[in-house]
Parts: C-alpha cells; structure tokens; sequence
C-alpha cells in the first residue's frame, strides 16, 4: 500500500467500530458552476415517549441501513474499576433477548445476509443494522427486540468478557492498535476520556450480569435514543412501523455523567511501554484537542490538514517523503462532548527514534514559527471540498452523520454552511488557530517499543518519564 | 489503473520489487517532478491510493469532476516518463522498509502468514511475501526498476477503470490524447511456473514474544476463474463466516477455545490457498483447536448441508457482494479487478447468478477434493515469554 488506509479524518467520533470510510458522491448541483454541499433533505419525528427518528428516503438501491445512538449509553458511564462495561452492554445486545438465543439471532440475520453491530464510544453506545428492503418488517422487529428487551444470558456474558481479555492480549502483539488507549489513559488520568472504552484485561474479569442489566435499566431509554434510517422506505409508513415496534417503550430519568472539561496538560511528560520484541518504536503525542460542537471545528481542520492531515501535509513530508524515517506520520483531533485529544503520531525504526522525534517536534515549532502560506491555504480549501461528498455517499454514512449531527446538537446547517465556512477562513485566521490549539511546550508523549532504546530519547523530552510493560495488565 | 504485474512476476534477488514501484510511482516524472504529483492532485481537491497484490498493482485517484483533465496529464507523465532519481530511491527504499516492519514484523498474524505461505509454495513465486523479503529489499538496484518499468509499465500491459459522475466521450477523447501516444511494448514474458501438487502435511511453527499463540492453516485451492471458485466460496461461508457458521458456531460459542476464526479464499489467477486463520482462545492447547477444525472439515465431506444452510450461504456471499460495491470506489475496484483476474469484467455480472447455482452436492464435492490432508500446511506461532534480543 502506499498509505495506511483511512487516512483521512472523518466527521465520525463517536463511531467507534467503523467509522465513516472513504466513498464518492453526492447530490450533483449543476457542474458548471462552483459546487455547493448540501445534506439531501431528512424529516425529524419525535415520538411521545422521546424517541428521535431521522428518516432519510434513498432509493437507488433496495436497501436500508439503521443506526442508532443512545446518548447516555457511553463508556464515559463506566463506573471505575468495571471499565468496559458500556462496551459489553451494546455488544451483548445481540446475544440474546425475549425468544430468541444468540444462536437465533445469528441464524435470522445471516440467513437474509443481513448485518447488526453495536458497540461503545466514549459519549455514547451506538449500533447499526444493514438490510434488504424485502426483510423490512422482520429486522425491524428483530431490532426492537434486541434493543427493548436483551436477555443477557450470563454465559453470553461470560463468553464476551473472556474474549474481550484475550482480544487485549493478542491487540498488544501490535503498538499500533493499543497505542491510542495509552495516549488517551495519560492525557486524561482520571477523567472519564481516560477510560479504555473496551475495558483491561482485570476490568472485564469484575463485570456481572448484574452490572450490565442495572446499566441497562438505567441508561437504555427512549428519550436518550436517536434512531437514524436512510434507504428505500416510505417515511410515513416507517413512522407507523417504529411508534408500533418502539412506541410503548417508556421513558426514563437517566442519571446524567458529569463531564468536565478537563485541564490540559502543563509541563513535559513521557510514558514508555516496554515491548521488548519491538523493531519500531511507535508514539503519540499533543495535548487537549477541542469539542464537537467547538467554532473553530472547520477552520481546525483546514489547518489540520496542511499540517498532518493529509499525504503532502507538513509532518508526512517531513518524515516520510523527504527522510524515509517512517511509513506515515499524521496529526489528528478527537472531537468530543468536551474537548478530545489532540494527537501527532508515527513510528520509526528503534536506532532513528530520537532523529524522528526530533524532526516532528521541529515540524511543530515550524508550523508556529512560520505559519502557512495563501498557497497552501488555497489547497487545502480545494483537498477539503473535493473530498467531503465521498463522506457521504452511502446510506450507512448518512445514516451515522445525521444520528452524530443529532447527537451533539447540531443540525443540518453544520453540513450545508461548511463549504461557506472554508471559503472565509483567511491567513489571520489560521494563525489565530494555530497559536491557540497547536500545543508546543506542553506535551504528553506515549512511546511502544524497546524501553532500552527510548529511554534516553524520552529523558531529553519530558521531564517525568514512566515505564511499564506491555504485558502489565490495563493501559 | 491497474497494471498486470504483482509479486508473480518477480524472481529471487528482487521480491518485493512490484510493491516498491507502487510507491516508486509517485516520486517524480518529467512534467511533474519530486512531491509534484501528489501535490498537484490535492490541489485540485484529489486524493490517491494504491496498493499491490501477488497478481497486479492498482492505483487509485479520487477526484472532483473539473479535475479529469489533470488526472490524466499525470498519470500519462508517470506511465511515459518516469524517473528514478537515486536519493528518492534510497528514501523510499527506507519507507517501505517501515512498512514492513510495520505490517510484518509488528504484527505476529502476518508474520506468521509470511511463513505458512513460504512452506505452502516450493517452486511458484506465491512462495514470498508481496512486500518481499527484507534483504532485497536493502539490495535492489535502480536497473532492476528500470528494466521493470519498461516491461511492466506499458499501456498494453495496463487497464483503465473510471467510475463516476464523467461523460464517456471525454475520456474516451482524453484517453486518445494522453494515453494512446504511449508506446506499446513487447509483452511481458508470461509465468509458467506451476506449483508441484503438494504430497504430504507441512507444518512451520514461529517463536516469538507474545502473550497469545496462533494457528493457520492453508490447502491449496483454484484459481479465480476455475468453475471451482464458486463452491468453494460458499462453502466459506457456511465453514466460516458469520456468527452461525459452522466453526465460529463450535470454536468460538459452544466450545470456547478460540477468540476467532477469519480465512477462505481471495481470487488470484494462479491456484492459491483457502486460508484459515484461529485465534486460540488463552491457555487452549492449538492441537486441540486444530483437532476441532479437522472434525468439522471431515463433516463437510462425510454428510450433505441442509438445503436451508446452503440457502443461507448463498444469500450471505451475495449480500456481502453487493456490499463492495456500494461506492463508485467499490464499483471500479470489481471491474477492474474482474476484468484483470476473473479474466473478464463480464463476469461481475455473472457472480450472483453462479453463486445461485451452487449444489448441496457441489459443496461436497470441493470439500473432498481440495480439503484434503496431503494439501495442507499448518502454522502456529509459539509464544515465548522471555524476549529475544532483536536490537536493530
């Protein structure tokens, strides 16, 4: 491969297990004149016992794809000690519920080559299911049923949980997989973004049935639901369809999760996670990002993109197309209910660790150092609006930007003002934005590789330096 | 575009040499120099990709309408005049190095992979690894990658796939302009290596630091277009994909002993393998995963599937077929790579048809014939506690 794959940063945050992958389209305007993005038009249906329903009708194919959201269904609600129970919640929904086994539910979707997957993010549990429009009333029926009445079997849970471990384990045979939840866990310390959203090896081990049927009742309900479905359908009858199926579910008062912004790091700080088989040594490191629902978010990425967003941005230039020192480097914000990470990223082989950390915090000092010029401003302006209709070119894609878009209160005028938003950004503007979310002396590093050839990389960047073992249980 | 040469076509002493020109292809030609083409691309809000496998290369552009004359201004200047400046050679040699490391020697699964398919293959060049061996990787010479161009980067030796909102007449104009004046070469010697039929069980096994062992195993398996290919992949799907298959089903949910089972075949033009590929589950022993795997291989050939089950099958391979081509990315990607492989992009049209036409006795029947002990190479990775001094 030239590239990693999925590059590109989407909108997607929230979306843990798929994110919205690369694809083309959109809604042509007339291509004579500049083109103009706008979301293709959706109906908004409340239910009375506050339920959301997003309808977005598409009918090229015969196929309908279903996401939720359940806002208060995120890892951010783990309770300390049992992380990775919002996880085994949405993942045990499947396995099992009123008259139907795990087995069943497999055997019914498989047998319409259907798909059904739900999981944790941070700020919210979410799922999706994918069908042909023929299966209509049978999926429907199967969805409300996982998601109004799960049974979680304790064997099931059982099962999850020790799959989940070994998971851990075999994820650590390769940094890159496991080097985000070691960033996340200390940029945030103990504030919920810290949490390892899929829980640790001794986590998972402490959760009961009990635990995952109380975060159940007490955090599934319909006012917190957001129920996206974009495919062949008509929305009148669709509406019928899910107030029968979803209508009598009642609503609840959830208790809420404080979430405070937490305070960004000061100083210097580098964690080592010793894998002493290691070729490569892989690291991360920034400092607070920024939120969903920030101003800044378009003119953050326009910045973003010259820097470490894409191929020829400054940091992939620096360290791969001129140095060969690694396959890719990248920059990235985690956008979030209050502010994510902010994350630089790569990896080299372990005898040019220090030349490529070297060269990436130089790269950062030069982007404040010099800023960017009208050029590369103007490209990114042009990378930008050229690749943002594949975003959304699938109804599973839509389906998941409307039920995010919802998620954190924002509407379809975040959408159809971007292009606008783009247009106006100036020079003075991205050097506002660079001098206010580019961090330089503050920083936490997380390196994976051979601590004996870090170490003294990391002394001369941070200050506190930590280790700790790859097999250590947890992140 | 995609090129019709891979790993295939390459020798000992210059493995890897197809996967390096993929990168080598966006490093510098005459119009557009050193950074230019990537550059001049986002400027014009596109983006590329590529990637190579045993049997071709394929690169990707992704782009707004008003930039089609572009595309082919550069992708003409890298397919006429290509250069090999020395200093990006040796940086990009350094790249895919990384890549390497990255993807093989940080990543037990596919080092692992590496050594099953050494062993599966003695004499066909599917014996090594398409990213090549480290080595030649640190050894091949700016001759090998100009005779290699010369050869292999000829327009008859290319096709072009183009997906989207665009008018068949410009780029068939287009076409004409930019890429017809390049010359055609001698076509490329053709591969006649065939690997020897396989007389007796392999076995490899790995040592390496690690927490979780794990198990391949491979049995040779036809090429895309052998009217075998069909069966075999819904056989996969009733064997190994989905939580109700018939491995998951034992492995992963009743007898708990694996994390997870993934593998079947990948179409290529020459015989492969059909993969399985287990994550045993902590503390299980691989022979008792293994000895599961067999009884439920034995089964397949000793007693008919359902007619539900084959139902089941069928209805999951189309779904999942239609879902590679829900982008315009996914609709280019079939044609091409039918077209290159199946021998036909027709044949696309064809795939639901013939999957409908599977029997409960063609399933049967390719489980006896190609699932068979003789045709079989296992690897595991042992996991070793203390680490191995691999300093680089």
């Amino acid at each position: 491969m030239k590239r990693i794959p999925n590059w590109r940063g989407g909108l997607a945050a929230v979306w843990m297990m798929t994110g919205l992958a690369a694809a083309t389209g959109w809604v042509a305007p007339s291509m004579a004149q500049e083109p103009t993005l706008r979301l293709p038009e959706y109906q908004t249906v409340k239910l009375e016992n506050g339920l959301t329903l997003l309808l977005l009708e598409r009918r090229q194919l015969p196929l309908v794809s279903l996401h939720w959201v359940l806002k208060s269904g995120g890892a951010i609600a783990d309770p300390a000690g049992r992380e990775g129970l919002a996880s085994l919640t949405a993942g045990l929904l499947r396995k099992g519920a009123r008259s139907r086994t795990a087995g069943q539910v497999a055997e019914t979707l498989d047998f319409v080559g259907a798909t059904f997957e739900a999981g944790a993010g941070l700020d919210c549990a979410s799922g999706s299911c994918e069908f042909v429009k023929k299966d209509s009333a049978a999926m429907l029926d199967l969805v409300a049923d996982l998601l109004l009445h799960p049974a979680f079997p304790a064997a099931e849970l059982n099962k999850l949980a020790k799959q989940e471990i070994d998971g851990i384990k075999e994820e650590k045979a390769v940094p890159e997989q496991v080097i985000g939840r070691y960033y996340a866990g200390a940029l945030f310390g103990s504030h919920p973004y810290g949490r390892p959203v899929g829980g640790t090896e001794t986590s998972l081990a402490r959760i009961t049935r009990k635990d995952v049927a109380r975060f159940y009742e007490e955090r599934y309900a319909p006012n917190e639901m957001i129920l996206a479905v974009v495919g062949d359908f008509s929305s009148a009858e669709l509406v019928r369809r899910l107030r029968d199926l979803f209508g009598a579910w009642k609503p609840k008062s959830v208790p809420a999760v404080r979430l405070d912004p937490t305070a960004a790091v000061t100083g210097r700080h580098a964690l080592i996670i010793d894998k002493p088989d290691a070729t490569q040594t892989f690291f991360h490191f920034g400092n607070l990002g920024l939120a969903y629902t920030n101003q800044d978010r378009v003119e953050v990425e326009v910045v973003n993109t010259l820097f470490g967003g894409r191929f020829t941005s400054m940091i992939n230039t620096e360290l791969r197309i001129q140095s060969g020192l690694t396959y890719g480097a990248s920059s990235r914000f985690s956008p979030l209910r209050v502010p994510g990470a902010f994350t630089i990223s790569s990896f080299t082989p372990n005898a040019s660790t220090e030349r490529a950390m070297t060269l990436a915090l130089e790269t950062l000092k030069r982007l404040h150092d010099q800023g960017i010029t009208a050029d590369q401003l103007k490209s990114a302006k042009a990378y930008l609006k050229g690749l943002f209709p594949p975003r959304f070119e699938t109804n599973d894609q839509l389906a998941a930007t409307l039920a995010e878009l919802e998620l954190y209160g924002l509407d379809r005028k975040f959408i159809d003002g971007w292009f606008g938003r783009i247009d106006a950004l100036t020079l003075a503007d991205a050097r506002r934005i660079i001098d206010q979310y580019y961090p330089l002396e503050n920083l936490e590093f997380v390196f994976i590789g051979q601590a004996a050839v870090i170490e003294p990389v990391a002394k001369k960047l941070a200050g506190d330096v930590r280790k700790q073992a790859i097999e250590a249980p947890g992140f | 575009m995609f090129h019709r040469v891979g790993s295939r076509n390459e020798h000992t002493g210059i493995t890897g040499l197809s996967h390096f020109f993929e990168h080598m292809m966006f490093n510098g030609a005459k119009k557009y120099g050193p950074k230019m083409f990537d550059r001049a691309m986002e400027d014009s809000g596109g983006r590329n990709n590529a990637y190579t496998s045993e049997d071709m290369t394929v690169y990707q552009d992704w782009f707004p309408p008003g930039a089609l004359r572009l595309i082919f201004d550069l992708e003409a200047d890298r397919t006429r005049d290509l250069s090999f400046d020395a200093k990006m050679v040796e940086s990009e040699r350094g790249v895919v190095a990384n890549e390497r490391r990255l993807s093989v020697e940080n990543n037990d699964r596919n080092l692992l992979g590496e050594q099953l398919m050494a062993a599966a293959f003695t004499a066909h060049p599917y014996h090594w690894p398409v990213l090549g061996w480290m080595v030649d990787i640190e050894h091949w010479q700016r001759e090998d990658l100009e005779q290699y161009y010369q050869t292999y980067y000829a327009p008859n030796n290319c096709e072009l796939v183009i997906v989207g909102d665009i008018q068949k007449d410009t780029v068939i104009q287009l076409a004409r302009e930019y890429l017809e004046p390049i010359p055609a070469q001698a076509p490329p010697r053709p591969v006649t290596t065939t690997e020897p039929e396989q007389t007796g069980e392999r076995r490899v096994r790995v040592h390496k630091f690690a927490q979780l062992p794990s198990l391949q195993v491979a049995y040779h398996s036809p090429a895309a277009v052998d009217p075998d290919y069909l069966p075999l992949n819904v056989l996969e799907y009733i064997l190994l994909k989905g939580e109700s298959s018939r491995l998951y089903r034992r492995l992963v949910d009743q007898e708990q002993v694996a994390n997870s089972v993934d593998g079947g075949q990948t179409a290529h033009l020459d015989p492969f393998v059909f993969l399985f590929d287990i994550q045993p589950r902590d503390g299980v022993p691989v022979a008792r995963v293994e000895r599961v795997l067999n009884e439920e291989i034995a089964k397949l050939q000793s007693a008919p599937v359902t007619g539900r089950e084959l139902q089941k099958a069928k209805n999951t391979a189309v779904a999942d077929f239609y879902r590679t081509m829900k982008t315009i990315d996914g609709k280019a990607n079939a044609l091409g790579t039918y077209d290159m492989v199946f021998g036909d992009y027709h044949q696309l049209f064809q795939t639901v048809d013939r999957i409908n036409q599977v029997t409960i006795a063609d399933v049967q029947r390719v489980a006896r014939k190609y699932l068979i002990p003789q045709h079989r190479t296992v690897a595991e990775l042992v996991p070793e506690k203390a680490a191995a001094e691999t300093k680089k």
